[in-house]
């Protein structure tokens, strides 16, 4: 009787386990076959490849194409602008990454129902225009001809057009304001959530106690939401060089490219034209540094924070 | 329960449609045949298993017509080709054409189909990449079809020899069709205008008095007068000498800015990638101080400086260059087809037209008629067979003829020219491709733009002769068109230049430097050569933009210098290397051929 009933409990356990275990397959496939799978394309870093000849008819290199990155003068400062573009921008963007947070926290403030749904509406629009599109915007308003060149020739403030589009000063910074009027209020969104879920009671009892409005910002709404700005920071932390390409693709041109190309741009100009085996190769060492900036920032997370986020 | 039912039903349902959608589209023919149970498809397969079980494979998937898929480097456009020229086609063969452009779908979709082994059921390549995907055994041997062919045949001399030059394939084995073949000669200039020369408004010349111009410093200073009288276009918008785009730059193979490459051939010379080939057939590095590009960019710096640059040259894209062309904000032009964005019949007829005013000190660079090919060539997908590939080789053989020649050059017969008594044509309804017009009900209706050929390349150039016509293809070869376009402006253009068009003109000055159509096999470039390729012409495009709005002479030559450096370090001396020894063959055809 009771090995009966033991075996009878192994085999309802196992079950349950092959059950739980199918409802996670599908998952499991779909990151081997969009995320692993596709690792094994790195095997053309390390061939001549060269379409359409077929992979095997290539010649293995070796690490020949991880050397030529760095081989000479030229190309070493290639890529050290590269970088330093790409560790700008995201440096940039890391420093700011507060006014996401503030703006929710300040929408929260506005009593008036139908106005803070407007202002929510409107800066959150732009994240819904393709950059494509951001960029024609972009041209009619700053070209020779814009909006803004004609105003100030108008108001006598000068009497040739500025060429906005083509200067390259203050890149980074440029980029980072379209960044924001672009997804400012799109981010705003998960901190709005985090601060719907504060305890209204710590609100309230704050009040009694005759808490002002600052105060109540800075010692509960802010500590509530920090937990989900660490978060969202870390996360943002180990994609520091996935600043992405189609906002530098649009905006680049001759006169800026010195401090626009980043990393994922890089490679992507370099690949459009056949460069596939060294535009890889580039993307195998930014996955590798990406990785171990994940590690770290969750290693820093553990240390600080007393737990990790992975 | 209710709820549990519901949610059953529909995954149920759910999973069902799945199936179903997988089942026809991975084509099981006998059971979508039996189940639609339509009558034509029944009758269909009836007579069909006769014959190919593929055909009736392809007939049940589309409807009833056989699909064939076009890897087309030429087409501006992509998927089914509608309209006009889809009717013409269908009528014929009872085929749909769907169009993959590597120009619209980005060209990574040539790596991404050659690895799949499938590129097309009718490829359309550059010879280059040709020779390689025929060697990866993409592209099938059409010897044998090939022979019972009768309009291709018309042009066996040039297709022999584009094949005797594909290594590895059997002697006398026929891959490949040269695209744009002319029945001309290979040495003749057929056209009444060169690919690019100066063109400026006739009505702005004359009003300066129709100044004689020397050189390229006189070409600024009328233009400088030119913008001078007029600043603006009649409706008040900036107007400028020069409006360049680039978006254009590094396509084709080509190093540097596509602009100034197109104006170095007004000096006889001819950027093949990293070398200039010069009129007596020696070579020079593109970076040479020497050369044209220097000399090209060197001239547009100066027009910066003095004022007659677009500011927006270097951030506009294509279509707003074009548009600024069309509103008459340009006062030059040096594509022969450009002025088809200004030149309209009224304008040549009030005499405000752009045509070719002469520069004393240029030699103009022209090719000759394409009579061996334009640098593609037509193959077919070495996947296809059985009755596909017959209609295939009947519709190439068709697309060669002068019937289908008169619908890709010339149009509709009643809707685009009439024929004369003498069975030559009268271009009618002259703006039916620039204001779309609809297209009579009997050949599909639509627009006559949205339905032209999609394809956009040709077995056969416009400019052969058409042997029902004796005149060429294209309207503007007509005697009825000459004719007609015959107006007070190029009389008196005639007066002044003693010449009945430019290349009349440039032949009687001796400023015409024909370059003969060879048909050459040219090596491709390998992996190591396409990435300092790739990396030198991103170098030159932009420091060439950053020249051209250079402030100073110091500044301007301080670029070039960093830009060469820049370049070496790329690699720039293999890649001159690797592009003489490919450029000396085809100079050394040249030179046989002249």
């Amino acid at each position: 009787m009771k090995s009966m009933s033991t075996t009878s409990y192994i085999n309802k356990r196992k079950v349950r386990g092959y059950k739980e275990f199918l409802m996670i397959l599908p998952f499991m496939l779909l990151v081997l076959v969009f995320s692993y799978y596709p690792l094994y394309g790195w095997i053309y870093a390390f061939f001549d490849y060269k379409p359409p000849a077929p992979l095997s008819w290539d010649k293995f290199v070796g690490f020949k194409w991880f050397v030529s990155m760095v081989e000479n003068k030229v190309k070493r400062a290639e890529i050290l602008k590269v970088l330093r573009n790409t560790f700008a921008m995201s440096g940039i963007s890391l420093i700011f990454s507060w006014f996401p947070m503030m703006i929710a926290v300040f929408l929260n403030e506005i009593k008036c129902k139908w106005f803070r749904k407007f202002v929510q509406t409107v800066t959150t629009l732009p994240n819904f225009i393709s950059w494509i599109l951001v960029y024609s915007i972009a041209y009619c308003i700053f070209n020779s001809t814009g909006v803004v060149n004609q105003v100030m020739i108008s108001m006598g403030l000068t009497d040739t057009p500025i060429l906005f589009l083509q200067s390259s000063s203050h890149m980074w910074f440029k980029m980072w304001l379209w960044l924001t009027w672009k997804n400012a209020g799109w981010a705003a969104i998960m901190y709005m959530a985090a601060i719907a879920g504060i305890d209204e009671e710590l609100n309230e009892a704050a009040r009694v106690d005759g808490a002002s409005r600052m105060q109540i910002i800075w010692n509960i709404t802010i500590p509530s939401i920090l937990p989900t700005y660490f978060v969202l920071t870390m996360i943002n932390l180990a994609n520091f060089l996935s600043n992405g390409m189609e906002q530098y693709f649009v905006f680049q041109n001759a006169f800026n490219k010195d401090y626009i190309q980043v990393l994922d741009l890089y490679v992507y100009n370099l690949m459009s034209n056949g460069g596939y085996s060294l535009s890889t190769a580039i993307s195998i060492l930014k996955t590798v540094v990406s990785v171990i900036l994940l590690v770290t920032t969750n290693g820093i997370s553990k240390k600080i924070r007393g737990e990790g986020f992975i | 329960m209710k709820k549990k039912l519901l949610a059953t039903l529909l995954t149920a349902a759910m999973v069902v449609s799945c199936i179903t959608g997988c089942g026809s589209g991975s084509g099981d023919t006998g059971s979508a045949g039996g189940s639609t149970g339509g009558s034509a498809t029944t009758t269909d397969t009836g007579s069909s298993s006769a014959s190919t079980d593929t055909g009736s494979g392809d007939a049940a998937a589309s409807g009833d017509a056989m699909v064939i898929e076009i890897y087309d480097v030429a087409a501006n456009y992509q998927g089914m080709q509608t309209g006009w020229f889809q009717k013409v086609v269908k009528d014929r063969f009872n085929i749909e054409l769907n169009i993959i452009a590597p120009q619209v779908a980005g060209d990574a979709i040539y790596q991404t189909r050659a690895s799949s082994g499938n590129l097309g059921d009718i490829v359309i390549l550059d010879a280059t990449d040709f020779k390689d995907c025929v060697a990866a055994g993409l592209i099938k041997d059409i010897s044998a079809e090939y022979a019972n062919t009768t309009n291709l045949k018309q042009y066996d001399e040039q297709i022999q020899t584009l094949n005797k030059g594909i290594e590895g394939i059997a002697d006398g084995a026929i891959y490949g069709i040269p695209t744009e073949m002319t029945n001309t000669s290979p040495t003749s200039v057929t056209d009444e205008n060169i690919y690019s020369s100066p063109l400026l408004r006739w009505d702005l010349y004359t009003e300066l008095g129709c100044p004689d111009i020397a050189d390229l410093d006189g070409l600024l200073d009328v233009l400088a007068q030119m913008k001078e009288a007029h600043p603006t276009n009649d409706a008040g918008d900036p107007a400028y000498p020069f409006s360049l785009w680039p978006d254009w730059d590094g396509g084709d193979g080509m190093l540097g800015i596509a602009n100034v490459v197109q104006l170095t051939t007004w000096y006889g010379e001819k950027i093949k990638g990293s070398a200039i080939v010069k009129p007596d057939d020696t070579m020079i590095s593109l970076t040479d101080k020497a050369g044209s590009y220097y000399r090209i960019l060197k001239f547009l710096n100066k027009a910066y400086r003095m004022g007659l640059v677009d500011p927006d040259s270097a951030t506009q894209d294509w279509n707003s260059a074009c548009a600024k062309m069309s509103a008459g904000q340009v006062y030059l032009m040096w594509y022969s087809w450009q002025v088809g964005f200004w030149n309209t019949q009224e304008r040549l007829d009030n005499g405000t037209a752009f045509i070719f005013i002469p520069v004393k000190d240029q030699l103009y660079y022209a090719d000759s008629d394409s009579y061996y090919g334009s640098g593609r060539v037509w193959g077919v997908g070495s996947g296809v067979d059985g009755e596909k590939y017959e209609t295939i080789m009947k519709f190439l053989d068709w697309y060669a003829s002068p019937e289908a020649l008169e619908f890709q050059h010339a149009g509709i017969e009643g809707f685009n020219y009439v024929r004369g008594e003498d069975g030559k044509f009268t271009l009618i309804n002259d703006n039916a491709l620039m204001d779309n017009l609809p297209v009579p009900e009997e050949w599909g209706g639509a627009g006559y733009s949205d339905g032209n050929n999609a394809i956009n390349q040709w077995i056969v150039a416009a400019l052969s002769t058409n042997p029902n016509t004796g005149e060429g293809y294209a309207s503007k070869f007509w005697s009825s068109y000459k004719e007609s376009t015959m107006t007070q402006m190029k009389k008196d253009w005639s007066a002044k230049f003693g010449a009945t068009d430019p290349v009349d003109y440039m032949k009687k000055n001796g400023v015409l430097n024909v370059s003969p159509n060879v048909s050459v096999s040219l090596p491709s470039d390998t992996a190591d050569i396409s990435v300092i390729r790739n990396q030198c012409n991103e170098a030159i495009c932009d420091a060439s933009w950053r020249m051209i709005f250079a402030e100073s002479d110091e500044q301007f030559d301080a670029m070039w210098d960093e830009m060469a450096a820049q370049m070496d370090g790329f690699g720039f001396q293999d890649l001159l290397a690797f592009d003489m020894a490919k450029e000396q063959i085809e100079i050394d055809a040249k030179k046989a051929a002249k």
